[in-house]
């Protein structure tokens, strides 16, 4: 395959993303409404050449991997880029100015995200990562002159830029210690000599840079105050998609490269997840606003994820894979939801969505079901994700592991369902009539619905493409 | 459960391993430590001995003033500056950088053919798209 063919999907996001800045500039400001369709047709387009382009292997100038598991993330990222946009259509055409920079820079944003799931080489990695943090920088400030919003991009460019340090340094301390930024060749010079302690220093460096961008506990403290902050789709497409970026690069750098390092850092992940479960789930219990409770969710949601990073085996790495995308149709559920909410009551407290069901079924149902999911109730596709990353721990000797990620299940099962009790036995406010939902975002829930509950009841589809992706990446 | 008993102090044996290696990187850097030493001490002697034997006069007239480092101010300093100023030097900066690349790219110009000239005017072009973005936006205006 040639080059061209080879990068196909990331030039095609970049000719979006720069075509949606140049045609808004070219439109006058009350016509860019437009410009939400042809972002949502673009990128969908664009899903289709990933699609078509799933089985396709190749390097590009040695640095620049396209395999099946980078092209599994690049998949995940138009899907939630595609929701986010849609999520978007009313709640930005409300404020003031910049639709135009908006989709531009919800493009952009994947693109990082598929350069950083597809560099094999620690600058290309940087600036891919880069290029997602400033771009996402920007979204999260959207609504200009509302303080949380201006306090959740102070907060987020701060802690960015602290984290985006940390991991340059590490990955400094890396080429440092192995004389290379390419992967290929790091892992060798690591296969050969082992574990330098300079080298030791890079990767905790580098594990304490990624924690930040996955959000997983002690480096979760910047996600609850910018998930309120940022506009709500915008939150949404924040802990999916740059959680699941986090999480590309890192198994492409710990697995793919530094497998030979694997006890070094083995007993640090298990810290991080039973760090991140328990507190990101206990800390949900007490949240009173829906942005909040999903951000401490979140977190949790990381901790679980990691469990597939402890089991370190195809298993694993299949469990994240499969986990990471039904996180995004739950997740994109439950923030277009709360978007539509948004729009028509102004609020995210979750007193608010007392007899919400009355007001709006579809929405009710759909918050129920996308939160069910997060927990694992079966028959949702949650349960399946939840129950194949298990299996992977338990695989490997960590059945306390186990034990306790289920324990923290439940106590999740606890914050969820209160949302659900408000929404249904709560008595709407007087007055208030139904919820209206645009017919755009009536199609994107029904279609999360639809794969949470299909790929619940029939999960091999999916298990299949996630498995066969991470056994190509780990080359058995 | 044996299995795990046996990971586990495979995992002690490569924290020995570990530390025994820092130890001795360690010491190979004393040297360099050493050298920071004397190459700081002669900095703070020679500036010690300085301040020992110079004469010691109060500063008055003309020598407490600024000297050579541009014009005396007017008026007080700690103003703000227009947010303006900041996205000129932005704009100053991405085409100060383009400049960088442009240069090598003038010089090799010849050897590298069609593919670089290409490549360039790409990346010209994604320039040119931010400084329309900028001034359409009215970044430029001094209002």
């Amino acid at each position: 395959m040639g080059i061209w063919q080879l990068l196909s999907v990331e030039l095609l996001t970049a000719a979006l993303g720069l075509g949606l800045l140049a045609v808004g500039l070219l439109m006058p400001g009350r016509e860019r409404r437009g410009l939400a369709y042809v972002a949502t047709a673009g990128l969908m387009g664009i899903a289709a050449v990933a699609w078509a382009m799933r089985e396709a292997q190749g390097v590009v100038l040695n640095g620049y991997i396209i395999d099946p598991f980078g092209t599994y993330f690049k998949l995940l990222f138009l899907a939630s880029a595609v929701l986010t946009c849609i999520a978007s259509f009313d709640y930005i055409g409300r404020l003031p100015r910049g639709e135009g920079e908006f989709y531009a820079l919800l493009v952009l944003a994947t693109l990082g995200m598929m350069l950083v799931a597809s560099a094999g080489e620690l600058i290309t990695l940087y600036l891919g990562l880069e290029l997602m943090t400033i771009s996402l920088c920007i979204l999260v400030t959207y609504r200009k002159g509302d303080m949380k919003s201006a306090e959740a991009g102070l907060k987020y460019i701060i802690l960015g830029a602290l984290s985006s340090a940390v991991l340059l340094y590490g990955l400094s301390f890396i080429y440092g210690a192995t004389g290379s930024t390419l992967l290929e060749d790091i892992g060798r010079v690591v296969a050969r000599e082992g574990v330098k302690p300079l080298l030791g220093v890079g990767i905790i460096f580098v594990l304490a840079g990624f924690a930040f961008k996955m959000a997983a506990v002690p480096f979760h403290m910047w996600a609850p105050d910018v998930y309120e902050g940022a506009p709500t789709p915008i939150t949404g497409f924040l802990s999916v998609a740059s959680k699941a970026a986090g999480f590309a690069a890192f198994l492409r750098i710990f697995f793919g490269a530094l497998p030979a390092s694997h006890g070094l850092w083995a007993e640090l992940i298990v810290a991080l997840s039973v760090l991140s479960m328990v507190i990101g789930n206990l800390v949900a219990i007490p949240q009173k606003n829906i942005k909040r409770l999903l951000a401490y969710s979140s977190i949790s949601q990381a901790g679980y994820l990691l469990l597939g990073v402890v089991a370190f085996s195809v298993l694993g790495v299949g469990a994240i894979l499969y986990y990471s995308m039904i996180y995004v149709f739950a997740n994109m559920a439950a923030f277009t939801a709360a978007t539509a909410f948004f729009n028509e009551d102004g609020s995210d407290e979750i007193a608010d969505f007392a007899g919400l069901a009355r007001r709006s079924p579809l929405l009710a149902a759909v918050l129920l079901f996308s939160l069910l999911s997060l927990a694992g109730i079966p028959p949702l596709a949650g349960f399946v994700s939840k129950f194949y990353l298990f299996v992977a721990v338990i695989g490997q000797g960590y059945i306390w592991l186990a034990l306790l990620a289920v324990l923290m299940s439940m106590v999740s099962v606890y914050y969820y369902l209160q949302v659900a009790k408000a929404m249904y036995f709560g008595e709407p406010p007087a007055g208030r009539a139904a919820v209206r939902v645009p017919l755009g975002m009536q199609v994107a829930l029904v279609v999360c619905l639809a794969v949470l509950f299909f790929f619940g009841l029939y999960p091999t589809p999916l298990t299949g493409y996630a498995f066969n992706s991470a056994m190509v990446f780990l080359g058995q | 459960m044996a299995n795990r008993i046996e990971r586990k102090s495979r995992l002690g044996e490569d924290l020995l391993i570990f530390w025994g290696r820092c130890s001795k990187i360690l010491y190979q850097y004393v040297v360099v430590a050493v050298f920071l030493l004397g190459a700081i001490g002669v900095a703070v002697a020679a500036l010690a001995a300085n301040w020992l034997v110079r004469p010691k006069r109060p500063v008055a007239g003309a020598k407490g003033e600024t000297y050579e480092c541009g014009l005396e101010t007017q008026g007080p300093t700690w103003v703000r500056f227009k947010v303006s100023y900041f996205l000129y030097a932005l704009i100053f900066l991405l085409f100060d950088v383009e400049t960088v690349f442009l240069y090598p790219w003038a010089v090799k110009f010849q050897v590298m053919g069609w593919f670089a000239f290409a490549e360039m005017i790409v990346f010209i072009g994604i320039l040119v798209l931010g400084l329309w973005y900028a001034w359409k936006e009215g970044a430029l205006e001094w209002k």
